[in-house]
């Protein structure tokens, strides 16, 4: 019965995000740190989770949740930068680190809006 | 271990090398006009070049094997260039003809290097704070 508590498909599928959402922030890290790394190669959460977690949502329900895990690969449509190689372009790393903390406070409002529902229906105070 | 600020060490890597990489710079700048070292003949000026290697404390949630990147400072070059030689008998350090070989640091070019390792510096204070204050929201879920 608890696990009905914590199985609504909108509290997984946030949840889920905010694992990307954090794993996001090593791979911007690692790239803002290795601008100057001769040859180095942008990274990002991998393609493949983001367009299983698309088809997750728009199919619905919470299973199709269940196994997605967001893990981490090179950027292999970025461009190089620099003669070395280099494919980190500082501006845009800095701008998704902006957007990647809006929507972690995003997710975190989502999650703790959940508990504060399940907190009313059960005790009947927010 | 869990990584509560989610790239902490990868950013104070880089925030290492990057400032041993000013003060490499720093040391350029201020021996530029040095023209008699210990070892002999002018200053030749240094650079660092960069090298990254996997983190090993990041463990991912598949087991993949794609990790961030920690850069260091690989080495510190010596530059063989030499520099300009001039004219000048009233120098110093001026040899038996007159000329004198100047150091080979370029202070436009230090700049710029400072410039961008400065500008990289700051790049990565903005990602630790960003990762600090989402770990603070993360401890907040569920505080009302």
């Amino acid at each position: 019965m608890i696990e009905g508590l914590f199985n609504q498909t909108n509290y997984v599928a946030t949840k889920k995000m905010m694992d990307a959402t954090t794993l996001r922030q090593e791979a911007l890290a690692s790239n803002i740190g290795n601008v100057e790394t001769p040859g180095y190669q942008r990274m990002d959460v991998s393609d493949s989770f983001k367009k299983q977690f698309s088809k997750a949502i728009s199919q619905g329900g919470k299973e199709a949740f269940g196994d997605l895990n967001a893990s981490l690969e090179v950027d292999s449509s970025a461009i190089a930068r620099d003669e070395t190689g280099n494919t980190v372009d500082l501006e845009s790393e800095v701008l998704q680190l902006g957007e990647n903390q809006i929507a972690h406070q995003l997710e975190s409002k989502i999650i703790t809006g959940s508990l504060a529902k399940l907190r009313l229906a059960i005790t009947g105070r927010p | 271990m869990i990584r509560i600020m989610s790239g902490a060490d990868t950013t104070v890597a880089a925030l290492n090398a990057e400032r041993m990489k000013l003060e490499v710079i720093s040391q350029n700048i201020a021996n530029a006009n040095v023209t008699n070292t210990p070892e002999g003949g002018p200053y030749k000026r240094k650079e660092v070049v960069f090298e990254s290697v996997m983190n090993e404390a990041f463990k991912s949630q598949d087991g993949n094997n794609e990790t961030p990147m920690m850069v260091k400072v690989g080495k510190v070059e010596t530059d063989e260039t030499p520099g300009i030689t001039i004219h000048d008998p009233n120098h110093p350090d001026a040899d038996a003809e007159g000329n004198v070989t100047l150091s080979n640091v370029n202070i436009h070019e230090e700049m710029v290097d400072m410039i961008m390792a400065s500008r990289a510096y700051e790049a990565n204070l903005s990602a630790m704070k960003y990762a600090r204050s989402m770990a603070v929201q993360t401890l907040r879920i569920g505080r009302s």
